[in-house]
């Protein structure tokens, strides 16, 4: 059966997220792991990556504005970070957190703050990409479901 | 170690193979992030693992305590309060015979040997994938 414009452009807009580096294959096990007995699976992955992520981001943020810098804290919120953003899949956020985590360990507030910026922006394009794909893969099974084959 | 034995099937997705537990293993996921909670347990339960999640090593403590065994345990490094290899040291003393895993954001060699020494069986860094669970599945079935 031929796919229709609105399936193609699903399967093209998820493979930009492979392609620019966003995702990588622990996202695809992620899918492996929806069916029909779980058929929203990784929408609602997404839903707890993004609300245990954003505690994580406001407790870093709230850190990096003391002074001095407790180095050992904001490594431990960044060891979550990364350990949420490996298991989901993200890939450039999870480079973010390494080397966030190398500028803990070597006591550089700056290299912290600079990398927190690029971490953040990374996280905020994911998060606007996923939620752009799964609004696009809700509207191409509403559509399949309105005109099914035949 | 473990319970079981009979033979075992499973269902290895990346390699495309048909594998069903036949004898029900189970397993306990430790883990304070959401989404590495979720994600672990949605991995054993493909494969046919009842698994249970909980978020400190207190809580695991307290199950163990009350009589649960699990063939599984797999355990976060840097729990809050009771860490990862205290958690293990714990049950272990209690008399836990499960396999214990224990799993961690950024592999580190003190922090392995701290788990081992502990008495974890294995030490990996995440994500847990289908190339970890599968050969552990296979051993607790033989």
């Amino acid at each position: 059966m031929e796919r229709s414009p609105l399936l193609r452009q699903v399967a093209h807009q998820r493979q930009t997220l492979f392609d620019e580096g966003l995702l990588d294959e622990q996202f695809v096990r992620l899918e492996e792991l929806q069916d029909r007995t779980n058929p929203n699976f990784v929408e609602e992955i997404v839903t707890t990556y993004y609300q245990d992520t954003s505690r994580l981001i406001l407790n870093i943020e709230q850190e990096l504005e003391r002074r001095p810098l407790d180095f050992g804290r904001l490594d431990g919120y960044m060891y979550q970070f990364n350990g949420s953003s490996t298991s989901f899949g993200a890939k450039k956020v999870k480079a973010e957190c390494s080397l966030f985590r190398e500028y803990c360990r070597a006591g550089n507030g700056e290299g912290c703050m600079r990398t927190f910026q690029q971490l953040k922006r990374e996280y905020a394009t994911l998060k606007r990409k996923l939620e752009a794909y799964f609004q696009l893969a809700r509207q191409a099974r509403l559509t399949q479901t309105a005109s099914p084959p035949g | 170690m473990g319970m079981s034995g009979g033979s075992a099937e499973g269902n290895d997705k990346s390699e495309g193979q048909s594998f069903s537990c036949k004898n029900k293993l189970t397993a306990l996921v430790v883990d304070n992030g959401g989404v590495c909670r979720v994600i672990q347990t949605a991995l054993l339960r493909s494969y046919g693992v009842e698994t249970e999640a909980v978020e400190t090593g207190e809580a695991e403590v307290e199950l163990i305590a009350s009589g649960a065994t699990f063939n599984l345990i797999i355990i976060e490094m840097l729990l809050p309060v009771l860490n990862g290899p205290e958690t293990a040291r714990q049950i272990r003393t209690m008399g836990a015979q499960s396999m214990i895993l224990g799993i961690t954001a950024f592999f580190d060699e003190r922090d392995q040997q701290e788990f081992l020494a502990a008495g974890a069986d294995e030490f990996i860094e995440k994500p847990l994938s289908p190339e970890v669970v599968i050969p552990i599945i296979r051993e607790l079935h033989n």
